[in-house]
């Protein structure tokens, strides 16, 4: 083995990397955040659906957008795109505030993860399914996000975080979704992480004295896979229209709310990032919402209204009430148990007063296809 | 399959796990078709499979699937939807505080 090597990007073996990120392991319980060693073994979640449904989808309806898309996709434009080149600055991880630090490999930790998960799940899809339509989308789905991970995991690197990917050899349970369901979250996640990612983009393209972090100029290629993704997504749910009426659109209704929900209780919690980036929460909470709705009325007959009145302190009871939550778990004994349960009913109320909200309809136009344009 | 029993079997399978720049990834396939239902779980035998940065290393191996029984592929099933949120990306974990 050679001793010299202190990175496993300079490791020649197998046993030599993995020498490495034990002693990095180490370095990083003293130096680093607990939540920086835990997350240090990446854990995707591993799911199973019914693919004989999947199997079913005839994407004949959509041909003529599904193949340009597909065209698109094949034709990788971010091929190339996600390396560091002399774009990407020089970050001093040793004089960063602590707690942006925590922050800011909280964000790129669980991102990593998320692409990571993405892939898995989008490879088990390719791998398990028979229609060529269905399999050739997945994978090149999987190819993306496959990339992305790599992206984050370098940055982290940099940031003296290993990455560990030994949980193959951990039990996994394999959890169910229905196709459907699938389709709703992974649509809105993808369209909402556009909307995320650019709205970032454009503020600190006006704002660059807040870029603390180079990754964030990679945020627009990166968007716009997320994008192309979403789209997929759309035309699969155009190809059966029940998915999109009747009972379901309680079901899109519901998935709107959560996401939105949990995206602006999440983004409060991570005080020192949004004011590092020049961001008010509840801004750019509204800005994301808009954007995503405004985006989703390609597919969803309608969209949550979030200029109601009661739209903003329903969200702001919730992340009160996920906030005490916390600190009564925390708390622990029977005032913590107490505490968790009136916290837990005031966040089931909060999420059913923006359930209740009355929304907005519209008409699905006929032609599905959108391009990036924020 | 039982109604309440786990069953177990072994499966030789092929480990992939890129740690390269290009492609970040790990996967899992089962060299004798075998197939995976909701509520099982795998278990790749041996040693962490570690691919240091900038590999791809390929290995076979042989994985432990248990069973679900009847009753908990049907409740994983019934109750797996209420997970989505898990499908849905944030960029932040769920913790309150770090």
């Amino acid at each position: 083995m050679n001793v010299h090597a202190s990175h496993t990007a300079d490791a020649t073996t197998v046993e030599e990397g993995l020498a490495i990120q034990e002693a990095q392991a180490v370095h990083d319980s003293e130096s680093a955040t607990a939540l920086a060693m835990q997350n240090t073994l990446l854990t995707p979640r591993f799911y199973t659906t019914d693919f004989d449904e999947m199997d079913a989808i005839d994407v004949s309806s959509v041909r003529d957008d599904w193949d340009k898309l597909i065209a698109q996709m094949e034709s990788d434009p971010n091929k190339g795109h996600f390396k560091k080149n002399e774009d990407w600055d020089h970050i001093d991880w040793d004089g960063i505030d602590p707690e942006l630090r925590k922050e800011f490999i909280d964000f790129l930790v669980s991102s990593c993860t998320a692409e990571f998960s993405g892939c898995v799940l989008y490879k088990e899809m390719k791998r398990r399914g028979n229609n060529k339509d269905i399999t050739q989308l997945f994978q090149l789905m999987a190819r993306d996000e496959a990339r992305h991970a790599g992206f984050i995991n370098d940055a982290l690197r940099e940031a003296g975080i290993a990455v560990n990917l030994g949980f193959l050899t951990k039990a996994k349970k394999y959890t169910y979704f229905k196709p459907k369901f699938i389709y709703y979250a992974t649509y809105l996640s993808e369209k909402i992480g556009y909307a995320r990612y650019i709205t970032i983009f454009r503020h600190l393209e006006e704002n660059p004295e807040y870029r603390f972090h180079p990754i964030f100029k990679w945020f627009r290629e990166w968007c716009n896979d997320e994008f192309s993704h979403g789209e997929a997504f759309a035309l699969l749910m155009k190809t059966d229209p029940k998915l999109t009426s009747g009972r379901n659109v309680w079901w899109i209704k519901f998935f709107l709310t959560a996401v939105y929900g949990t995206m602006y209780v999440r983004d409060h919690q991570r005080p020192a990032f949004h004011k590092a980036l020049g961001v008010d929460p509840d801004w750019y909470g509204q800005a994301v919402f808009e954007k995503t709705s405004e985006i989703s009325k390609q597919v969803f007959p309608i969209t949550l209204d979030i200029d109601h009145p009661r739209w903003m302190p329903s969200l702001k009871r919730l992340q009160k009430a996920n906030a005490d939550l916390d600190r009564a778990k925390k708390r622990g004994g029977v005032a913590g148990s107490l505490g968790k349960l009136g916290a837990s009913a005031r966040a089931a109320m909060a999420f059913l007063s923006l359930y209740t909200i009355p929304v907005k309809h519209h008409k699905v136009p006929t032609e599905t296809r959108l391009e990036p344009m924020y | 399959m039982g109604l309440l029993t786990r069953e177990y079997e072994t499966a030789p399978c092929t480990v992939e796990v890129s740690h390269k720049f290009e492609s970040l990834h790990a996967h899992v396939r089962f060299d004798n078709g075998a197939v995976i239902h909701p509520g099982d779980e795998v278990l790749v035998k041996g040693p962490p499979v570690m691919a240091p940065y900038g590999e791809v290393v390929i290995e076979k191996r042989e994985a432990r699937i248990t069973r679900a029984s009847g009753v908990e592929r049907l409740w994983t099933r019934m109750t797996g939807d209420f997970e989505f949120m898990e499908l849905c990306e944030f960029s932040f974990s769920e913790e309150a505080t770090l």
